[in-house]
Parts: C-alpha cells; structure tokens; sequence
C-alpha cells in the first residue's frame, strides 16, 4: 500500500522535474567581428600611433572597420585579421593578403550554425593633416540613418573632411532613444534637424521624456545631445555614462571656440527616479575639451559622460573652452569661449601625429548623463567654429 | 465560458453516476490542504534554455473539497472544488532565446542571452471530475480531468546579466546589467488565459480513520497562455504536483 503511494511520488517528481531534461547546446547564431588588427613591416612609418594597427573592440552596431594610416603608406597588400564569434567562419579567409588601395573590402561571415550572415566593410584610409586653421561646423549634412534589422530611423550629423570624404564625426544618443523609445517617430527623437537656423539647417537638441522600458530603469528622460566622437548604442542600457565616447584625433592647436545658440530650459527640473527640485532650473550646456589621447603606456584614452569622476580620463585634458552659462534666450545669441590651457602648452610633436583628441559636447540638459534635467529643456545650435593656431611643423 | 465548464462538469458527473442506484446516498466528503510544486514550462525543454540557476517555491496552497462514492466493484467517482495557487520563480540561463521585452506599449525584440527570471502567480479555482479505482481497502487511485478558472494571473519577469540582439542574432546587441536600471524587464499577464484544463492522476492514502494523505500529478493540457500570443516561441503548460492532508469529514 505504501509502496503504491511512493511509486506516485516517484512519477509526479520525475515529471515535475522535466525542466531537468536540457538539450545540448545550440551552434552559435551569431557571427560578429569582435576584433580586428593589421601587420604592417614598419608600423612607425604606417601609422600616427601604433595604436592605430589594432581596432581592440569593433561594436555590434557596426559593420565598417576603418584602420588609418600615414599618408603614402602602401595600402595595396595588408592581411588584416580578425577575432570572430565562436564558430564562425570569414570570407575571404582571415589573415589573406588583401589590396585597400582601391577602396573598402567586403568580408563576409557566417554563424557557426551556417543560419546568418553579416558583411563588414574594412577599409585602410590616409589620416591627412589637417589644413585649414579655422573648423566650421554648419550642420548641413545631416542623414537619415535607418537600422538594417529593427528599421526604426534618427537622424546622424556627418561633415566632410578638407578631402571630401565622410568625417563621420558627430554623434548623438538617438541610437539610445531607439531602446527606450521604441515606437518613437524620426521627429520625436531628442537630437534632430531645423530647417531653419542662423544659417542655413541647424540642429535642436531637446530633452524628451523617455518611455515605459526605460523608466523601469530610472531613466526618466533623454538629454539631446551631439558630439564629436561615437554613441555606443549596446551600452546605453547598462552603462549610459559609459556608452558617450567624447572626441576624435585632432591634430591642430585649439584657441576659441564659438557658435551660435538659443535655449529655452524645461518647466520641471527632475531627477533620475522622478523627484522634482522646485528650486533648479535646467541648464544646457556648449563646451569643447582638448585631451591627449593615449596614457603613458601608450594606452588609448577616451573620454566617457562621466569624465569629471575619472581621475585616469580627467588627467589627460589640456585644454577646456566651456560656456560658463546658457542663458535662456529666444533669439539666436553668439558665443565666444577661449581654450584654456591652464598656463601650460600642448606637446607639437604629439599634436602633429594626432596624440590629442578634441571633443565638442552640446546638451539640451547640463546632467543629462545622469539623468537630471527638465523635459522640454530645448537648445539650438548652428555655425559652429573652433579656430586654431596655424599648425607649426 | 466559466457556465460552460460547469455545465461540461456537471454532464460528466451525471453520466458518471447515471449507473447509481440512488444519486444521493453514499457520498464520502473530505476535506484538503496541499502544497503544488513545479511550473509552467515547455514539454521537451528547447536547447535554448540551458540551465535553471535557482527555482523559489511559491505560496502555491490548495484548499479543497472532493466529494466520492464507490459505483461498482472497486471503481468509483470523485468530483471536487480546489482553491489553488500554481505559481513559480525561476532563474534560468538562456541562449539565444527569442523574446520581447515589454512595457507600457513598447516593445523591444530579440534573441537573448543571458539570466532571464520569470514569476509566474495563477491563483484559480479548479474543478477535478476523477474516477476512482480502489486498490487497497485505504488506498484509492483516482484519474480524470480537471478545468480550473484562473482570477489571478501574473506572469512577468526580467533579464539580467546579458544581451538582446535586436530582432534578429545579428542585430545590434543591447547589454543588460544587474541592476533595477540596467535590466529589462517583461510582463506577459494580460495575455494569460483564464480556463485552463488538464489531466489529473494521483493516489488517496487514508491512514487512519479521519486523516489521510494525497498525491496527484495535474498536467495541464492547454498552455497559460492564449494561443495568440506568440512572443514566447513555446506554449507553456502548467505541470504541477500536488502533496498534501485530506480529512474526511463524512
């Protein structure tokens, strides 16, 4: 009789214990180039920095890998090779002998479970220096860039260089707005274009309220912003401070720095987790940082949203040009800051071979990293120019 | 629907006991307190889910009624009326698992990989229509199906130390920490059904002359869900086993 009853106990436990029955593993669906490096017989000669040779981490959001080189460097035969994802195959072949000279180079590479594909292109261009003592920024390039997978579609900024060929230079968190704002339409994204600016197109950068997903996750808001240098979209959930990565090489001398602007703070200041501070009025903010961009060791240094509380990134500035206050005005106002070098003078030779990395930062909300600002704080930008001293050899 | 179950119920139980010389005599009533313990989970575990990290018992009670009376030689009938709770928490590792994270209309769609916690609270009231065959003069088999109303659904959760690639494995990934503002999180309730039917086999053990002892498997057969609902790629069926103390009251 007892046995009876244990033998049902002994069925209901086994068939209750189902979820102990897993499967063997699946092959990889993935297949991403996560890493990437270039041999070059005398990488002195090839390159700016050495550092230049190896890309360290290629993004998931990317599908172009870019190595620069020293004008007249021999573009015609490098292997570049590449860290895929476990099991996945590359074609042409990793580490075969390729010719950049003519243009970027398709691979292709292939899921270990033989189900998905992703074609990358990898390009070697010439890093000239710069010409010009006076960069403008007008904001009249700007794109509709369009996800390949989810479809959902902001705008990105992307000057030309003195040789006509994509800077790719100004970011945004828009890629960040695509997360927390799924349904978001192009011209509900927190950093789009205006049509009409002081000259021609400008941009506006507008703090929006972000929606359901990323208020779960204390992120009441979404600062507009644009800077030189690139938005790390995987990031931004986890590490939104981390995922802004300021500035891109710069190989002249930085004086002032000026533009035009207007700014209208938001009614209610917040913070993170949605309390109100009554007695804070939003601020924007408009400041550009020269900053050397390797460490002692050689190491690439970046600077990230939470630069200010980094002692090992904060160390490596050397200039600062920073409006100390956007004033709410409604008509467009000029500003004029000069770069402060703290009474020292930047390294030439370090200059000349792109040691230093200038960054330009607008924000429709001063902490917006943080996630403290006023929803409808609104800033316009437009004419934007940082001159620099002739370059000295 | 709720009226249709019970009328489905009531049917069974007059068919069952049409053979009964007299419809009201010999009725046994016991009275139960159980425990259920398993989950709502996929019937052939798919090789996306990799392994369970943890599994958090639930307040999963059932208090019941069950009323039985022997028809013809050994075999018999049992009908019943169980308040019960089928809820579960589960912390597993998955790879490359398809799913939607969800909130307030908006929507964030992927293959996953990572920790994905799921909670899941169905507090119901479930109508079991066994028959009964005794074995033992203490021991009684009983099977048969079972229809439940479910009045409280939940079925939510959230991911955690991971990523999503977004609409498809090689879509641009999204990281996701460990922390209330870094992982994503999901709710899937309002997409539960409310009727859920199944099979119930089990053993009654009455040990003395009021106490007895119970087992039963209830493998439902219908998933939680309403076949609508298609974010999770698995129908999920609650397979629950119940343990517990019946006392017979008459």
């Amino acid at each position: 009789m007892f046995k009876i009853l244990v033998k049902v106990c002994v069925a209901v436990t086994v068939c209750s214990g189902l979820t102990a029955c897993f499967k063997d593993e699946p092959l990889n669906s993935e297949c991403d180039i996560e890493k990437a490096w270039v041999h070059y017989d005398e990488p002195e000669l090839c390159t700016w920095n050495l550092s230049d040779t190896i890309i360290e981490k290629v993004y998931t959001g990317e599908s172009t890998i870019t190595f620069k080189v020293k004008p007249g460097t021999d573009r015609s035969s490098l292997a570049p090779q590449f860290v895929v994802t476990e099991g996945a195959t590359l074609f042409p072949e990793n580490g075969s002998v390729q010719n950049f000279a003519n243009g970027p180079v398709a691979y292709t590479t292939t899921s270990q479970d033989g189900n998905w594909q992703r074609i990358y292109h990898v390009s070697v261009i010439e890093e000239r220096r710069t010409v010009r003592d006076i960069i403008e920024f007008d904001f009249e390039r700007v794109e509709v860039f369009t996800d390949e997978f989810t479809k959902k579609q902001y705008y990105k900024w992307n000057d030309l260089k003195e040789d006509g060929t994509d800077a790719n230079n100004w970011a945004s968190a828009n890629g960040g707005f695509s997360i927390s704002n799924p349904s978001a339409k192009l011209d509900e994204y927190p950093t789009v274009p205006v049509e009409d600016g002081f000259d021609g197109k400008a941009v506006k950068l507008e703090t929006k309220a972000t929606g359901a997903i990323a208020q779960a996750m204390k992120k009441l808001m979404a600062a507009g912003n644009l800077f030189l240098g690139k938005f790390i979209t995987e990031n931004a959930l986890k590490d939104a401070l981390g995922s802004t990565h300021f500035g891109l090489p710069f190989d002249k001398k930085p004086l002032k720095f000026t533009g035009y602007y207007k700014y209208k703070p938001g009614p209610t200041f917040m913070y993170e987790d949605g309390r109100v501070d009554e007695g804070r009025k939003d601020e924007g903010a408009i400041y550009a940082i020269l900053y050397k961009n390797h460490d002692k060791d050689g190491n690439p240094v970046m600077l990230h949203g939470d630069y200010a509380q980094k002692k090992e990134e904060s160390e490596n500035i050397v200039a600062k040009a920073i409006l100390p206050e956007v004033r709410p005005v409604e008509e467009w106002t000029r500003f004029e800051v000069d770069f402060d070098y703290y009474g020292a003078d930047v390294d030439y030779d370090l200059l000349n071979s792109f040691g230093y990395n200038l960054a330009v930062v607008f924000s429709s909300s001063k902490d917006g990293a943080y996630f403290h600002g006023a929803i409808g704080s609104t800033l316009y930008i437009d004419k934007v120019s940082v001159i620099c001293e002739t370059s000295k050899q | 629907m709720i009226r249709k179950a019970i009328t489905v119920l009531m049917m069974a139980a007059a068919t069952a006991t049409a053979h009964a010389e007299n419809l009201l005599t010999g009725w046994d009533y016991y009275a139960r307190l159980g425990y259920n313990i398993g989950g709502t989970a996929p019937v052939g575990i798919p090789a996306t889910i990799r392994s369970m990290n943890s599994y958090k018992l639930q307040p999963n009670f059932t208090l019941g009624l069950d009323v039985s009376k022997p028809l013809k030689g050994n075999w018999g009938v049992m009908i019943g009326l169980h308040s019960e709770n089928k809820g579960m928490k589960v912390d597993a590792t998955v790879k490359n698992y398809h799913m939607v994270m969800t909130k307030g209309g908006d929507e964030i769609e992927g293959y996953y990989t990572g920790n994905l916690v799921t909670e899941c609270e169905e507090w119901m009231l479930t109508l079991p229509v066994l028959a009964t065959y005794r074995v033992h003069k203490n021991v009684m088999l009983k099977a048969g199906p079972y229809v439940s109303y479910v009045s409280t659904r939940v079925f939510k959760g959230y991911v955690y130390d991971g990523y999503l690639r977004r609409m498809v494995p090689v879509g641009e990934k999204i990281e996701m920490g460990n922390t209330e503002e870094s992982r994503g999180t999901y709710d899937f309730s309002e997409h539960m059904r409310r009727i859920q039917v199944g099979i119930d086999v089990g053993a009654d053990w009455q040990f003395s002359r009021r106490w007895g002892a119970y087992a039963d498997l209830q493998w439902g057969l219908n998933g939680i869900h309403k076949s609508s609902f298609k974010t999770i790629e698995q129908t999920l069926y609650p397979i629950f086993g119940t343990f517990g103390v019946m006392y017979k009251l008459k």
